[in-house]
């Protein structure tokens, strides 16, 4: 597999493994600097926003927390299309833009909906060990988000 | 023991003042009243200054009444708010959220006009209206705008309505002492909710439903002080829940806070619920203020800012964004929590459900888990729509004055 290939294999892997919930598994993707944002820009008050940020400390203590809170249950599935892979091999790494569409099926009926559109910027680690997630920065396109949700896109 | 459907419609063994009928938050001629009655003659805040700093930007917004408005900070940096309503063919003015316009201009027939709402132009006039029609006789409708409590703007549709100042009073009194620097919005996002905009404020004005928040449950409700936390009503349906010391550290992940708020003592947490439909709310080191715009019976948009020191260095202002987002924005473990609750009421409450009643009756010596809070907001509703909350269909009478 080449390296661009296995690149790409990463962004999905990311989105299947929270699709499905399994955050321990979206969590041995992660570099152990690894960094999380949701970003958004607001025309209304003429800013950008960050929304959600965390290290890989911080995702696992959200995850452990999120049982003991009150959440919609609806299920979410990410769609990610990779568009472009920028190798930087004098630092082992690669910079990862992807498309992200974020669907919400309800659990009454299996009303599918767009939820939210916006892209992925990904700094892949390549050092070793096949490429692992150093930075993943959600810039969502979407700000209407209705009652808002509790598990990172 | 459960009931059966005459038990269920028999009214709760509570005085009337401390229940509610399902229909005020269902019925449609009810709404249009709320808008003529409530929304169109009450001081609502539109944004905050710090959103149109410079001569000429202006910020569109929805009124709750229905009208669309824009706020123009002027040539003479007053801020005035108009229709956003061409006075020729009824065409939006201002299309963006915000911007920044010397001459106001139509785009469909180009007619212009300036930052004080005068008409400065209308293309071919002499030619189409001779002498019957001048551009002063087609002026944009100017609402009343005043800037105060903390730098927002707030508008009044009804041009015989008391002064900001007499409408507010003293129910902002104990977030004084924090708004005495600038302040500057650095979140900003809508939400729309199939709920009733009065079940978005009740939701904001009882703490009962700290149930609802784990990370209210261990931060507060199980530490010192919560339940002395009293609440405080005003006259015009305004009302204050007093602070006490959260223990945010309390928290998986948490921390106590470092930066905090000038005039908020450490830990502090002031909330302040401005009738109709518009809450202060400063805690650790954000001010977040709700403002709710209702778009039908069963269906709200809640425009949420967080607003930080205007003085702010990039690290404090960092700070302040990860306070907010713990728990407030469409991620944060609060936020999501409330708006669940409310889709819920929305969804149970809507027309046909043979919902019936909302209890708002209980007394903790108007402590933290009392809810005098909807209560008194009820009172003022009833006042001024001329309809009993409990009894919204009996034969209305006619409104109090606003």
């Amino acid at each position: 597999m080449s390296t661009r290939q296995s690149v790409e294999e990463l962004v999905y892997r990311s989105c299947m493994l929270l699709d499905d919930r399994n955050f321990k598994g979206y969590l041995e993707l992660c570099e152990p600097g690894f960094r999380y944002t949701i970003s958004a820009h607001s025309p209304e008050i003429r800013k950008d926003m960050i929304w959600l940020q965390h290290d890989k400390k911080g995702m696992e203590t959200l995850f452990t927390n999120l049982p003991r809170h009150n959440s919609d249950h609806s299920p979410i599935t990410r769609h990610a299309t990779v568009y472009s892979v920028e190798m930087d091999e004098a630092n082992g790494q690669a910079k990862v833009v992807s498309a992200l569409q974020v669907f919400k099926t309800t659990l009454d009926g299996g009303v599918t909906e767009l939820f939210a559109v916006g892209k992925l910027y990904d700094t892949v680690s390549l050092n070793g060990g096949g490429p692992k997630l150093a930075e993943r920065t959600v810039k969502l396109d979407t700000r209407m988000l209705g009652i808002g949700y509790h598990v990172p896109f | 023991m459960s009931r059966n459907a005459a038990q269920w419609t028999q009214k709760p063994k509570l005085p009337s003042t401390h229940y509610v009928d399902t229909r005020i938050y269902t019925d449609e001629q009810i709404f249009r009243e709320e808008q003529e009655k409530i929304f169109n003659q009450c001081w609502i805040i539109a944004c905050h200054e710090s959103e149109v700093p410079n001569p000429y930007d202006y910020r569109t917004f929805n009124h709750p009444g229905g009208e669309p408005i824009f706020i123009m900070r002027g040539d003479d940096m007053k801020v005035r708010a108009f229709y956003n309503i061409c006075p020729h063919r009824g065409n939006i003015l201002l299309y963006d959220p915000v911007g920044n316009a010397k001459r106001v201009t139509c785009i469909f027939h180009a007619w212009s006009f300036d930052c004080k709402g005068s008409c400065t132009d209308i293309s071919r006039g002499t030619e189409g209206y001779q002498n019957r029609l001048s551009k002063d006789d087609v002026g944009l409708r100017e609402v009343r705008a005043e800037i105060g409590f903390g730098g927002f703007v707030w508008v009044n549709i009804d041009d015989g309505a008391c002064t900001l100042k007499e409408y507010i009073g003293d129910a902002l009194g104990l977030l004084e002492p924090t708004m005495e620097q600038p302040m500057e919005v650095f979140h900003y996002h809508k939400a729309i909710v199939n709920t009733n905009y009065k079940l978005w404020h009740d939701t904001n004005s009882e703490f009962y439903h700290d149930y609802m928040h784990y990370f209210n449950r261990i931060t507060g409700m199980m530490q010192p002080g919560y339940f002395d936390r009293k609440y405080v009503g005003y006259p015009n349906g305004h009302a204050s829940v007093g602070s006490m010391s959260i223990k945010y550290d309390a928290y998986d992940g948490g921390e106590q806070r470092g930066l905090g708020w000038p005039g908020l003592a450490p830990g502090g947490w002031i909330l302040v619920d401005v009738f109709p439909g518009m809450t202060y709310n400063l805690r650790t080191s954000v001010m977040r203020i709700d403002t709710s715009i209702p778009l039908g019976p069963n269906k709200v948009m809640i425009e949420f800012r967080g607003l930080g020191l205007k003085s702010d260095t990039p690290e404090q202002r960092a700070e302040r964004i990860r306070d907010h987002n713990t728990i407030w924005g469409p991620f944060g473990r609060n936020l999501h929590e409330d708006l669940l609750g409310v889709h819920g009421q929305g969804l149970a409450m809507r027309e046909m459900t043979d919902s019936k009643w909302v209890i708002h009756g209980r007394e903790e010596s108007s402590t933290i888990h009392d809810e005098i809070g909807m209560r008194h907001f009820y009172a003022e509703w009833g006042r001024r729509m001329g309809r009993k909350a409990y009894d919204p269909m009996a034969e209305s009478r006619p409104a109090a004055a606003a």
